[in-house]
């Protein structure tokens, strides 16, 4: 909770501001969450393309186990009460996150949380495994292509982002007292008259 | 496509639909906005285009809420122990700050920019900045950016006169805190309830050394932040002045200092504490809130006493040959004839 302030005062008070109810609601990041993946979902990378490019080259069952094994790993990842559309977009996801990585590093750990909370390590292991194998046969070059051509990830649409030439300081105001407590008065109180 | 050299107020532009066929929409519409969802900010456990700040309320709140809730350099927990939640924080802080800023810029490019009337229209009509605002970022960015802020409310004043009008209207309430303060340490105080009969149960009230840990703590971290962010604004922004200046601003406060301080000082010192180092801590804010105290006053004198005489021409020649004349008197001379 936040300690007593000036402006909340003047937000509750005067008549200049938007009066806002930061009702507990607004603050569910499961909706921020869904959001987000519904976002991606609309990128132009999708299951069926990395099916595709996985399968040109490879053993069909081996490349059809890793890219169940992968599913798999998504489905604990995402959470077993999504349908398989979600799943198959949070596989795409791994795939994208891991496909130049060789273990789960602190990046990808947040990239994961930031898309789908909390999750289990191990399928985060798993899944990076699974990538791995699948993208060993096929090269780093072409791989690389693949994802830069389909992934907005890649391919910011927009300018430089404001304010990157902007010196930002994080200096903020410190105690900065006039006088400090007089010693004879710390415990004065103690003081054993009682002569 | 956008042309060029025409404010975003007034372009249009075209682009696909979601249906896939071509529209003409305002630059400025609704349906431009990016379909995203801003969480507001939680203390610690992007930047959008004129279309996502105007029509997003969700970013809104969450940049309203960060106002809100960010830890202020003078909170008692600051940053937060874990290293990569405070390297998070560092980021969120900074991209608040450039958020507002941007927000505050109506020309941007040669290429984006609005008319500064519409601009002024638009930051005022949606509540984009308000006076707790300016107070909330002068406190939170003030002191390593205060040319950055300067600037930044300096140019929303003047493309939108109505937030004198609202500062105007702000000032009151600021002295009310003041009173309340001076209330809670049953302490009589100046203005409008100086004017009402005192109650008859009156002397019941507690005050600064009867209250009990908790409101004493309270009041001075509310002290505390009052006071620091006032001068921090002032300073930032010393235009602001005149609009306190105006409701008796400066003689509230020498009041207010010479009735209030002494009281707390004296439950600060006296009064037993439960927790080690409280009431040094207690002691320390109630020092720093006298010294900001002191600094308001300077300020205030400074811009609406003394700069009004120093940026005269003529006030100012005859300030400098009376000084001159006394260096001469202070060493014994007379002025040749």
């Amino acid at each position: 909770m936040s300690p007593p302030r000036l402006t909340g005062a003047l937000r509750s008070f005067s008549t200049v501001s938007k009066k806002e109810d930061f009702n507990e609601q607004l603050y569910d990041l499961k909706t921020k969450r869904l959001k987000r993946r519904e976002l991606f979902a609309r990128e132009g990378l999708t299951w069926q393309k990395i099916v595709h490019l996985c399968s040109e080259h490879q053993d069909n069952a081996k490349q059809q186990a890793e890219l169940k094994s992968l599913l798999q790993a998504a489905k604990e990842i995402v959470g077993t009460e999504h349908g398989q559309a979600a799943v198959e977009s949070a596989a795409v996801f791994l795939f994208e996150t891991f496909h130049n990585k060789d273990h789960v590093g602190t990046e990808e750990t947040r990239a994961i949380k930031q898309m789908f909370g909390p999750f289990p390590s191990s399928a985060a292991e798993a899944s990076c495994a699974c990538v791995a194998r699948l993208v060993a046969p096929l090269g780093d070059s072409r791989v690389e292509n693949f994802i830069q051509s389909l992934s907005s990830r890649h391919n910011p649409q927009r300018g430089p982002s404001f304010g990157r030439n902007i010196a930002f300081s994080y200096d903020c105001y410190a105690l900065d007292p006039l006088e400090e407590l007089p010693c004879s008065e710390v415990n004065e109180e103690n003081v054993s008259l009682d002569f | 496509m956008a042309c060029a050299q025409v404010p975003l107020d007034e372009q249009q532009v075209t682009e696909k639909g979601p249906l896939g066929k071509e529209q003409t929409l305002p630059a400025l519409h609704p349906a431009r906005k990016e379909d995203r969802f801003f969480v507001p900010y939680k203390s610690p456990p992007e930047d959008g285009s004129p279309a996502e700040v105007v029509f997003d309320e969700t970013l809104q709140r969450c940049l309203d809420s960060y106002l809100h809730h960010a830890p202020r350099g003078l909170d008692l927990a600051t940053m937060p122990s874990s290293p990569a939640v405070a390297d998070m924080q560092r980021c969120v802080h900074r991209a608040v700050f450039l958020t507002f800023l941007r927000m505050a810029t109506h020309k941007e490019s040669k290429e984006s920019f609005l008319t500064p009337s519409v601009f002024g229209e638009i930051i005022y009509e949606n509540f984009l900045f308000d006076i707790p605002k300016f107070l909330d970022l002068c406190v939170l960015f003030g002191k390593g950016n205060s040319q950055l802020l300067h600037k930044m409310i300096e140019n929303i004043f003047t493309n939108q006169p109505s937030y004198y009008v609202d500062l105007d209207e702000t000032v009151p309430t600021v002295l009310q805190i003041f009173d309340t303060i001076m209330d809670k340490c049953g302490l009589h105080c100046e203005g409008a309830a100086a004017m009402e009969p005192m109650k008859l149960n009156a002397h019941k009230q507690p005050t600064a050394m009867t209250m009990s840990q908790q409101d004493l703590v309270d009041l001075v971290l509310y002290l505390c932040d009052s006071t620091t962010t006032i001068q921090a604004f002032l300073d930032i922004f010393p235009a602001a002045c005149s609009s306190f200046h105006s409701h008796g601003f400066l003689s509230r406060l020498v009041s207010f200092y010479e009735s209030a301080v002494p009281d707390l000082e004296k439950a600060v010192r006296k009064r037993n504490f439960d927790a080690t180092g409280l009431q040094e801590d207690l002691w320390k804010r109630l020092s720093h809130s006298c010294r900001k105290i002191v600094e308001m006053a300077q300020l205030l004198l400074h811009h609406t006493c003394l700069q009004p005489i120093l940026e005269g021409d003529e006030t100012r020649t005859s300030y400098l040959l009376q000084g001159v004349q006394s260096a001469w008197d202070s060493v014994g001379r007379r002025r040749p004839h």
